[in-house]
């Protein structure tokens, strides 16, 4: 399947890349665009203004995803705060790995294009999930 | 001639009730540093962040049964935006002045409630800074302020 977003991907626009490769549609393919006019009809897109997996309610995108694909694994709601602290800032919840991660992925966006943002933040995602996964079981930070 | 700041702004009318997406858009207009020019009118100088922004918060508006435009422009001479610029760093020194205040009266306290208040400080000078767009004299003084308690909390017992 074809998947439309903004051009200049930051935190959540790569972090729902990476929960639909990893969880929705693993064969996904990414297009950016300048306007919500531009997408092809193929495509869904996401994250953009006007869109159903976008921002609502106060949600991020990433945190819409869960929602509408009904995805209730605990480890990506735990995930969904990161992801969300560091998108919007908003103190909804408490995640103080997220100015670090924003500055991350921002920095990245700096010299890298999206295609390659997508893929150098893949792993780091798997690796943010692992250590969320391996907090919640044993309730306390791993190391 | 000196290049003018461009600015995003967000022009909204929300319904009067319920008044929670009006508290709401309010918290987070004012977290931004966004300076309310009209009653429905807010501005931030453009970067592709602020436009970002204030662009979902023009569709929470929406969501919330309210009228949301966004618009990029630029004020119609320097005089007022010189005037604007000044009025968001006024805004802006009073919460570096608060910061300040808190480590004077802080100095007298414990050891730990300083390291606890230190981090906080901290954390509200890294929030302040995130949405200082014309930096005043008072930022470098509650900067000063928060590292010369960070020395007292580091100093050893003796």
């Amino acid at each position: 399947m074809r998947w439309a977003t903004r051009r200049h991907c930051h935190v959540d626009r790569a972090a729902c890349a990476w929960l639909i490769r990893r969880f929705i549609d693993p064969e996904a393919e990414f297009v950016f665009v300048d306007d919500p006019e531009e997408v092809p009809v193929d495509a869904t897109p996401f994250d953009m203004r006007g869109v159903e997996l976008s921002h609502h309610g106060g949600d991020c995108s990433f945190e819409t995803f869960l929602r509408r694909y009904e995805l209730s694994d605990p480890v990506l709601w735990e995930f969904a705060k990161v992801v969300h602290e560091a998108d919007l800032a908003d103190e909804r919840y408490d995640a103080p790995e997220a100015p670090g991660l924003d500055v991350l992925l921002r920095g990245l966006s700096m010299v890298r294009d999206d295609e390659e943002l997508l893929a150098l933040s893949e792993p780091l995602f798997d690796g943010l999930y692992e250590y969320r996964k391996r907090a919640l079981l044993s309730g306390r930070e791993p190391a | 001639m000196p290049q003018r700041t461009p600015w995003v702004l967000l022009a909204y009318r929300l319904p009067r009730d319920p008044s929670t997406p009006r508290s709401s858009l309010w918290r987070k207009l004012r977290r931004l540093g966004a300076a309310q020019l009209l009653d429905g009118l807010a501005a931030l100088p453009l970067d592709a962040r602020n436009r970002e922004q204030l662009e979902w918060l023009a569709d929470e508006v929406v969501e919330a049964g309210g009228e949301a435009t966004i618009w990029v422009g630029e004020l119609g001479s320097m005089g007022q935006e010189r005037e604007l610029a000044a009025r968001m760093a006024e805004a802006i020194a009073g919460e570096y002045n608060a910061v300040t205040e808190d480590v004077a009266a802080a100095r007298e306290d414990r050891a730990g409630r300083q390291r606890r208040t230190l981090g906080r400080l901290r954390r509200e000078l890294r929030r302040i800074r995130a949405r200082d767009y014309f930096p005043p004299p008072e930022r470098e003084l509650a900067q000063q302020a928060v590292e010369e308690l960070a020395a007292l909390v580091e100093e050893p017992v003796g």
